[in-house]
Parts: structure tokens; C-alpha cells; sequence
């Protein structure tokens, strides 16, 4: 595998970009751009890449990649992602995918019309645990159809300092995007739902609210707490869960099917089964915790061969997951995360967000009423 | 007194960038106190003013809401002022490029505005010892402002390291091609009442206990008012033009003597003493790892932040003293003394 990579956008997650990029054999980062000139040449001077630039068009001209990684502000995402299609780029665009469903079809059908692969940055669902579990229910362990399944996932909004700077800067980028905090964070919970949703729409009932650590720092206007309820057409639900106040900080995907259940929990990088059938007497009392201490301790040893095998990095999920790109790119296979997935996440945050604003008992929720 | 005469009248506006900060806010008391009557600061809009209250309860200062990263703001920032404390940085908490943004983009606009103004006299720009790389000192050996600074600062495996030699680079480019009159000021290890957690020089407790790592090494603490006052002089003295300055105070304690005297005033707790070349072999072993996983453990640990930190060179204050007429008003004991005692009000934090 051979490819001549570019990054867009040099900040923060554009060195977790290059650093797994780097682990890929053959492939080469051959450029970076930022409208910030110092921000593309300290990514540059750092990681030793050759080139660097301030426009993205004359990135694409001079240097021609195979693949742009775009790690822009999400807002940036369409434009970008637009210019480098037309340009014969195959794309890894960071999350949210785009601000709305409308632009990430636009941008799938201009991917599909020009025979170029792309990918969204949902690296969570590449993580060793989750390719356990995608394994699992692919060998049908769950049964068919998934019946519900659980999506938590927690926030941590640091500690009072940092949540104030953020909250008090209405320059920051994430408090300029439509829905703010949640539209920044939620798709990595939303999406692994999607992917076990079926058809192409889905139900979806949506309440959100402000923490009372976010009122005592004075926001009124930053949801960091949101529940939703999802069912699609062939009558699987889900729920999905943000929150930044709950403790542990959980980032869990549980899944029960026909016959067993599963859960994976992202932060320790365990998948545990769940047994469908009961245990006679009891013994349902006295085994399941003996199966599940032992679940445990096996994964436990799993995580260190990983480790000792070296393949057990933070950002290992993002590897993987631009791994399968690059790999649908030389061979023409599907790209790892289905366009009706990436379609479906969107759709689903739409509906969220449109919810969240434009719901008759926003006012109430703000009153802090409750009934 | 010509020699120490002030290159600018106490009527003179002067801004302050950080002002906020732990630094920042002693930096304009110290203004106060040497007569300065415009002083302006530019904070964020997402700045708490809390530590700024008791110098404004006392005496007019002006607060301009303003981000560093907008040059418009720099502008407005800079207007008149003849001399600027420039102090605010980004911490590297997050990352590189955040550490970097905060630091170099955020001083890079800051000089383009000041370099059309006529007024301006001095830019103080603030350094800090974490630049420099000692590799090729020897143990022990006191190491005044010729020391070399780190030439790849991204091999240290520290943001906060990799900005600050960036800015320093930045400043002196801008000084040297556009005649901005710059002094850079390299304090030590900042103490005093506000600070929670224990440099790094000292030791680490990022493996659940703390690994004492500093032994008998000198370590260059500097507090928090002498700093402060070492910073303003080197925004008015004469004949600092392009220097750069170590601040650090007199009658240090070593590591060893700094870790009893906290386990004595604030808490008990529990330190492996790690030898200096159990230390070395330490950060060796981890940096061929750190390579050769490609970063499954990050480089935290490394020779150069060993050389940096804790090899076990001393620093010396006698170009400050000399070229500023400056010296550490509060001792030492009394530093500590203040420090330790906040530390049991508000309660200590071990890194």
C-alpha cells in the first residue's frame, strides 16, 4: 500500500492524525495546511513533513494528494471535504461529519459520482473492543434481529477553570456551532447505534437540559445533559445518553439480541457477555458473577498481549479505522463506516437538534420546572 | 542612578497580557507599587478577574476584553503603550498545538501590532527556564543565561517546552529584523500562595506514588513577588536591550530539603527517593520504548527533559541583580513559610 497523504487543519487532533498515518506502512504524509501559517509549520517542523501550506487549493495542486484528512473546525468540514472531491481526493473527515444530513448526502454523492472513498472520524468504533463486538454480532452471537441497545457516553467538561474559559468564550468554535457542546461531542454515541439500525430512517424523541455544575457557572444556554430515545423500522430501539455530570464517566455500547446480550465498555477496552439463558435454581446467584469475574480477568489479559504486542496506543481505533480506508481505497472494497450509516448518525442529530431548539417545553426546562 | 534610570515616565501606559494569571496579577501590584498609574490589560472574555480584584480595589486599572488571537484586538490592545509585559501563554495542558497557539500564534500578532506603534520602548516577553537544554553542561555545574537552549524543543516531549522556545525564537527574529526592543525574562520555578502541585523538577506522582527524582539538586524556585518585581524592572532599566534574564532567588533549598519541609508543613506522603542515575536509565528505557512502540507510551519522560531537569545544574540571578539593580525582596524561608501555609488553608495537589 502506497499513498500520498495531506492534512488539513493543524491543530490539536491533527497530530493523532499524523502519528497513526506514520504507522501505516507505505504511506506518507506529504503535506499540511492551515489558513494559520505558523500552525502548519510547527505540524510540520515537528513531524518532518516536507511541505506546508496556507491555501488548500494550492495544497491540491502542488502536492496531489491521494487522501486529505480534514481536522478543520466542523464548520469548514463541507467546503473542504466539496474542494477535495472535485480535486479526485479520497477523504478521512474528522467529526461531526458535516453540520447537517443534507450536506453529508451532498457530499456522498459527489464521492460516489467522482469514485472517490471516504470516511468520517468515528475511529471509537475501530477500537480493538469494539472490532470484538462487531465480530460477535456479525457470528451471530446476539440473535437476530438486535432487539435494544445502550449508548452512554460521558463528558468530562475538566475542571471549573477550564469549564468557565470555555463557557465565557463565545469566540471558541464549539460554542459557534449550531448546537453547540452536543453537536460537537455526541456523534462517536449516536453513530454506533446507527450502525445496527435498519432502514434509513428512525424515530426519534429527544430531551436535553443544562447540568446544575453548568447553571452554577452561570451557562444557561450549553446542554451537556441529554437523553434520547431511537426506534427505526423494524421496531429496534435504542437509548443514548450524554452527560457530563454523571459518575463513572461512562462510555459504554450495550446490545441485547434475540438470544444473548453484550457490553462494551470503550474507556477500559472490555467486551462482556451476556448469557440469554438463566441458570437453574440457585445457581443463577452463585455462577453468573464466577463467569463474569472471569470474563473480566480474560479480558484483562487480552488488553496486555495487545500492549506487549505493541498495538494497544490510545488512538489505536483511529489506526484501524484509517487503516480500512486506505485498504478500500488500493483494493476498491466498501469503505469501513457505510455511507447510510454516516447518513443515518446525521439524520438522527438532526432530529436531536432540531428538538432541542425548537421544543414548546425548551421554556419550561430552562425555568427549571419540572412536573 | 542614570544607569538605572527608567526608560519610561510611571505615566506611561504599559499593557499587560495575562494579567489574570498567578504571575500576571502580581505583575500589575508590582507596577503599582513602582508608581505606574496606566496600566491596561488585555483579558479574555472567559478570564476571571478574581486575583486581579485586590490591586483594582486599590488603584485604577484598565481591563480590555480582548483575545490575543484576534489581531484587531491586538491593535487595540497596543495603542500607545510604551512598554508591554507580555505574559500570557498557554500551558501545554492540552497539546502542542494548543500550547503553540497560545503562545507563538498569540505573540506573533501581538509584535505586528506593536511594531507600527512609535511609542513603544520595550516588549517584555516571558520565557521560562523550561527552554533551556543543558546537555552539554556538566552535573552541577551553575549555568548563567549562556546556556544553551533547546534545539529540537519537540524531542523534550513537552508542549509547554516546544511553545515557549518557539516564542523566544519569535520574539528575537522580530527583534533583530524589525527593531522591536525586546527582553526576554526566563523565571525558574514560580511559587508562592496559589500554586497546588509540586514541580516536576522535584519528582512525580504519575505512577500512584511520587517518585523523587530531584536529591540533592538545587532547585530554582523563584516567588511569586520577586518575579513579579524582577519583570517590571526589565520593562523600564536601561541597557537590557535584547538580553535575556534568569530570575531565580537566593538560598535555595535542594529537592531533598524541599520535600522534607513539605511533608513537615503541608502533608505526609509516602516518595520513592530514585538515585540520579536510576533516574537516567529511567528516562533512557522509556524514551527507546516510547520510539520503539511509535508512541504507545507517550515521551514524557526522555534524556533531555533528564538534562533539563534533573541532572542537577544551579542557575545564577547575578545578571538579573546586575543588569536590573533587582533582588529577591522576600527570602526564601519567608517564601516557603507563606507557600506552605496557603497549601493548608486550600489544601496541596502532588503531581
Amino acid at each position: 500500500m502506497s499513498l500520498r497523504v495531506a492534512i488539513v487543519g493543524c491543530g490539536k487532533i491533527a497530530d493523532s492524525h499524523v502519528a497513526q498515518i506514520r504507522r501505516i506502512p507505505g504511506c506518507e504524509v506529504v503535506g499540511v495546511c492551515d489558513r494559520e501559517p505558523l500552525m502548519a509549520r510547527q505540524l510540520a517542523d515537528r513531524f518532518g513533513i516536507a511541505r506546508r501550506f496556507e491555501d488548500v487549493g494550492e495544497l491540491l495542486a502542488e502536492v496531489v494528494p491521494d487522501v486529505v484528512h480534514i481536522t478543520t473546525p466542523p464548520q469548514s468540514h463541507f467546503e473542504v471535504a466539496r474542494r477535495c472531491l472535485e480535486h479526485g481526493c479520497h477523504l478521512y473527515v474528522e467529526k461531526p461529519f458535516t453540520l447537517n444530513a443534507g450536506e453529508a448526502e451532498e457530499l456522498i454523492a459527489l464521492a460516489e459520482r467522482r469514485r472517490r472513498r471516504l470516511t468520517v472520524g468515528h475511529d471509537a468504533q475501530f477500537s480493538h473492543a469494539a472490532r470484538r463486538m462487531r465480530e460477535l454480532v456479525r457470528g451471530g452471537y446476539l440473535g437476530d434481529p438486535v432487539v435494544h441497545m445502550e449508548s452512554y457516553y460521558g463528558y468530562d467538561l475538566g475542571n471549573a477553570t477550564y469549564a468557565r474559559a470555555f463557557l465565557r468564550d463565545p469566540d471558541h468554535w464549539v460554542r459557534k456551532l449550531p448546537a453547540g457542546l452536543l453537536q460537537n461531542v455526541i456523534s462517536h454515541g449516536i453513530a454506533r447505534i446507527a450502525e445496527f439500525l435498519g432502514g434509513d430512517r428512525a424515530h426519534v424523541i429527544a430531551h436535553g437540559f443544562v447540568s446544575p455544575r453548568l447553571r452554577s457557572l452561570g451557562a444557561e444556554d450549553v446542554y451537556d445533559e441529554l437523553r434520547v430515545f431511537i426506534v427505526d423500522e423494524r421496531q429496534t430501539t435504542a437509548s443514548f445518553t450524554f452527560s457530563s455530570a454523571a459518575r463513572p464517566i461512562l462510555n459504554h455500547f450495550r446490545m441485547f439480541g434475540s438470544k444473548n446480550g453484550l457490553v462494551v465498555d470503550e474507556r477500559q477496552q472490555t467486551v462482556v457477555k451476556l448469557r440469554g439463558a438463566a441458570f437453574k435454581s440457585y445457581a443463577e446467584q452463585f455462577v453468573p458473577p464466577i463467569v463474569f469475574a472471569t470474563q473480566y480477568l480474560a479480558n484483562t489479559a487480552h488488553n496486555a498481549r495487545l500492549f506487549l504486542a505493541n498495538d494497544f496506543h490510545m488512538d489505536s481505533g483511529k489506526k484501524h479505522l484509517i487503516a480500512g480506508l486506505y485498504r478500500s481505497i488500493v483494493e476498491g472494497s466498501p469503505a469501513p463506516i457505510p455511507s447510510r450509516e454516516i447518513v443515518m448518525t446525521a439524520r438522527i442529530m438532526d432530529s436531536i437538534f432540531e428538538q432541542l431548539g425548537d421544543s414548546a417545553s425548551l421554556a419550561w426546562r430552562k425555568e427549571g420546572v419540572s412536573c | 542612578m542614570s544607569r538605572r534610570a527608567a526608560i519610561s515616565a510611571p505615566d506611561a501606559p504599559v499593557l499587560v497580557t495575562g494579567a489574570t494569571g498567578f504571575l500576571g496579577a502580581r505583575v500589575v501590584a508590582s507596577l503599582m507599587e513602582h508608581g505606574f498609574s496606566d496600566v491596561r490589560c488585555l483579558a479574555r472574555p472567559s478570564s476571571d478577574l478574581e486575583r486581579l480584584e485586590a490591586v483594582m480595589r486599590a488603584h485604577h486599572v484598565d481591563v480590555i476584553r480582548g483575545n490575543l488571537l484576534s489581531p484587531d484586538d491586538c491593535e487595540r490592545a497596543v495603542r500607545d503603550v510604551a512598554v508591554i509585559y507580555h505574559l500570557a501563554a498557554g500551558t501545554g495542558e492540552k497539546s502542542f498545538a494548543d500550547a503553540f497557539l497560545n503562545s507563538v500564534v498569540t505573540t506573533r500578532n501581538l509584535l505586528d501590532a506593536a511594531r507600527g506603534s512609535a511609542h513603544l520602548k520595550r516588549f517584555v516577553s516571558i520565557s521560562s527556564f523550561a527552554v533551556y537544554t543543558n546537555r552539554d553542561a556538566r552535573s552541577r555545574r551553575r549555568l548563567d543565561e549562556l546556556c544553551a537552549v533547546e534545539d529540537r524543543p519537540e524531542l523534550r516531549g513537552e508542549a509547554y517546552c516546544f511553545a515557549k522556545a518557539r516564542q523566544d525564537a519569535l520574539v528575537g527574529e522580530y527583534g533583530k529584523a524589525r527593531g522591536i526592543p525586546y527582553v526576554l525574562v526566563r523565571p525558574g520555578v514560580v511559587y508562592g500562595p496559589g500554586v497546588t502541585g509540586i514541580t516536576r523538577r522535584i519528582g512525580s506522582g504519575a505512577f500512584g506514588i511520587f517518585l523523587h527524582l530531584g536529591g540533592s539538586n538545587v532547585i530554582p524556585l523563584t516567588y511569586v513577588d520577586n518575579c513579579a518585581e524582577a519583570i517590571v524592572l526589565a520593562g523600564i532599566r536601561n541597557g537590557v536591550d535584547g538580553e535575556a534574564l534568569n530570575v531565580v532567588d537566593d538560598d535555595l533549598p535542594t529537592s531533598r530539603q524541599f520535600l522534607r519541609l513539605y511533608k513537615t508543613h503541608v502533608r505526609a506522603f509516602r516518595s520513592i527517593p530514585v538515585p540520579r542515575p536510576a533516574s537516567y536509565a529511567l528516562c533512557a528505557l522509556w524514551e527507546a520504548y516510547s520510539a520503539w512502540s511509535e508512541g504507545q507510551l507517550p515521551p514524557v519522560f526522555n534524556r533531555r527533559a533528564w538534562h533539563a531537569y534533573w541532572k542537577g545544574n544551579a542557575y545564577t540571578n547575578a545578571k538579573a541583580k546586575r543588569l536590573l539593580g533587582w533582588t529577591p525582596r522576600v527570602p526564601t524561608a519567608e517564601g516557603l513559610r507563606r507557600y506552605f501555609e496557603s497549601l493548608r488553608e486550600r489544601g496541596p495537589r502532588v503531581a
